[in-house]
């Protein structure tokens, strides 16, 4: 049988081109964007990034003793992200948002159905479902991470990581997120948690392309 | 001869629904044309490799339907990237060994296919409109015709990245240029241009841009007449000067295990080659081929800059780069 990372990697790798083919993304990439965007941008990834860990923790409650691996793994991911909302709403004051705009801002309908999804997902699903929007988040912060960040800092002239900080410091950490994933991923031989994970994360895609092109 | 034909067979090849490819069909020639458009950024990514895959299983599947199979490019200006950079950036980082192998058999079974194609009875041509990078150029080689319109460049960049191509390139550069210009195409990471190409015995023809077309038609018709000879005589091209399966096979391994020892750096300078390419095809005129030569100018300075031996060695050199802007 094929690792399960192999697998999803092929399950999915539609679903990363359709994010990395997106005009908006592309032209990110690319070009970087305007000072309005990219503050809009950091507004959305600020939701996301504050309700990673209690959907992490949603599923690890829920993840049987059978997969416990699973669960310390979980563990050990939510204490390393623990707090990093901060660092994104300290990217928002060094692009001009003051922390009341940021508190005051309401999510996209499609960064709710982003969170909604992935709640539900380890609720009602499979709580396993959590692995693809860890798959899904890193793979956009590991690989595409790097460029974006370089190329906003040449599109708004920041200085150094002022601004860009949560963007550019997960595109190096989920480089090495990424390869504690593959492994653990690889302990799943289980046929309907498999899918669940390729399910979450061909969402997880989708949504987040959304969120981009909707800003 | 039209009558006797499985109609059936052309109608399931054509008439598969592909997202990547463009088929077409011409019955007086029984030729196959198929057009790439991995759009927006023309590279061969898991999706594309598989539809590809699709395309040479059926022509494999009905034996004598197809007589000429030519490919070329729907996407103005670049014929292939080559490989899925932001794929191999995520398998690197992911350190999965598996699934780079996977992806590096995936592209030695098409190589392979067109290796024996001679075989299946099916003469081959590629047009080359444009840029054609790594993967792309190796994917090129093992086509019996190989055509080039005269602005189209073409090159092995991946040991600039600390890479190198292990999908065909060197087995097919070596048979077609000799030992020592797959070494310099190889080693050097530099690019070609259609011209130097053709002098390399890499390409068969170089037309002017826009004639390419018209060259495939004229090739097609020169060679179908003489078909089952021309078919022999490349089959025993490939007796004697074989390539084998299990050699492609240990090349991938090695890329593959090449791949993950790829630092921070090298993944970088991937990552700004994916951006050029993004560059590119968001209509700016200049992509991923002057980004490799950026890079290489880049890696030339940075190289004499290191080089404690090049002052003494290149004497006067070193007041005309410290003359330079930023030197």
């Amino acid at each position: 049988m094929m690792p399960f990372f192999a697998d999803l990697v092929m399950r999915t790798d539609e679903a990363r081109r359709e994010f990395e083919t997106n005009s908006v993304v592309l032209d990110a990439v690319a070009n970087g964007m305007s000072l309005e965007r990219y503050r809009a941008l950091l507004l959305e990834l600020y939701h996301v990034v504050w309700h990673f860990n209690p959907v992490c923790a949603a599923a690890a409650s829920r993840i049987p003793d059978s997969q416990r691996q699973i669960r310390y793994f979980l563990y050990e991911h939510m204490h390393e992200e623990s707090g990093h909302e901060e660092w994104v709403v300290n990217d928002l004051e060094a692009v001009g948002v003051a922390r009341a705009g940021t508190d005051a801002h309401a999510p996209s309908v499609h960064t709710l159905a982003l969170n909604g999804y992935n709640y539900w997902a380890a609720d009602r699903r499979d709580p396993c479902s959590v692995l693809g929007m860890l798959y899904a988040l890193e793979v956009i912060a590991s690989v595409y991470g790097g460029p974006f960040s370089n190329a906003i800092r040449e599109s708004l002239l920041l200085e150094g990581d002022r601004g860009v900080s949560f963007i550019s410091s997960h595109a190096t950490m989920d480089a090495e997120h990424m390869a504690s994933l593959r492994k653990i991923l690889n302990t799943l031989g289980d046929g309907p948690t498999r899918d669940a994970i390729a399910e979450s994360t061909l969402v997880n895609f989708h949504h987040v392309t959304r969120i981009f092109e909707a800003i | 001869m039209s009558a006797r034909r499985p109609l059936s067979g052309i109608e399931q090849i054509v008439g598969r629904p592909y997202k990547y490819l463009r088929l077409e069909w011409t019955d007086e020639l029984a030729m196959l044309r198929v057009r790439t458009c991995v759009k927006p950024i023309q590279c061969y990514s898991l999706a594309g490799l598989t539809e590809m895959q699709r395309v040479l299983d059926d022509v494999a599947e009905n034996p004598g339907l197809v007589r000429h199979l030519v490919l070329s490019s729907d996407v103005a200006g670049v014929f292939n990237f080559g490989g899925d950079l932001a794929l191999f950036v995520l398998l690197a980082r992911a350190r999965d060994l598996d699934s780079l192998r996977m992806y590096g058999r995936r592209c030695i079974d098409m190589v392979w296919w067109l290796e024996n194609a001679a075989q299946r009875g099916v003469h081959t041509i590629v047009l080359v409109q444009g840029d054609t990078l790594g993967g792309g150029l190796e994917s090129v080689l093992p086509f019996h015709k190989v055509i080039f319109e005269r602005s189209a460049q073409a090159g092995f960049p991946e040991v600039l990245f600390n890479l190198f191509p292990g999908m065909g390139a060197w087995p097919l550069t070596i048979r077609k240029a000799g030992f020592s210009i797959a070494n310099d195409m190889v080693l050097s990471g530099r690019l070609f241009t259609a011209e130097q190409l053709q002098r390399r015995s890499l390409v068969d023809l170089v037309v002017e841009d826009g004639e390419g077309e018209l060259a495939i038609d004229a090739l097609v018709r020169t060679v179908d007449p003489r078909l089952r000879g021309t078919l022999a005589a490349l089959h025993a091209r490939h007796l004697a000067a074989p390539i084998t399966y299990e050699s492609l096979l240990a090349v991938v391994d090695l890329w593959a295990e090449t791949a993950l020892t790829l630092t921070t750096r090298d993944l970088r300078l991937m990552e700004r080659l994916a951006r050029a390419q993004v560059r590119k095809v968001g209509g700016e005129d200049e992509g991923a081929v002057e980004e490799i030569k950026r890079i290489e100018l880049d890696t030339a300075w940075s190289d004499l800059r290191g080089n404690t031996q090049w002052d003494e060695e290149h004497g006067t050199g070193v007041t005309v780069w410290t003359g330079l802007p930023g030197g």
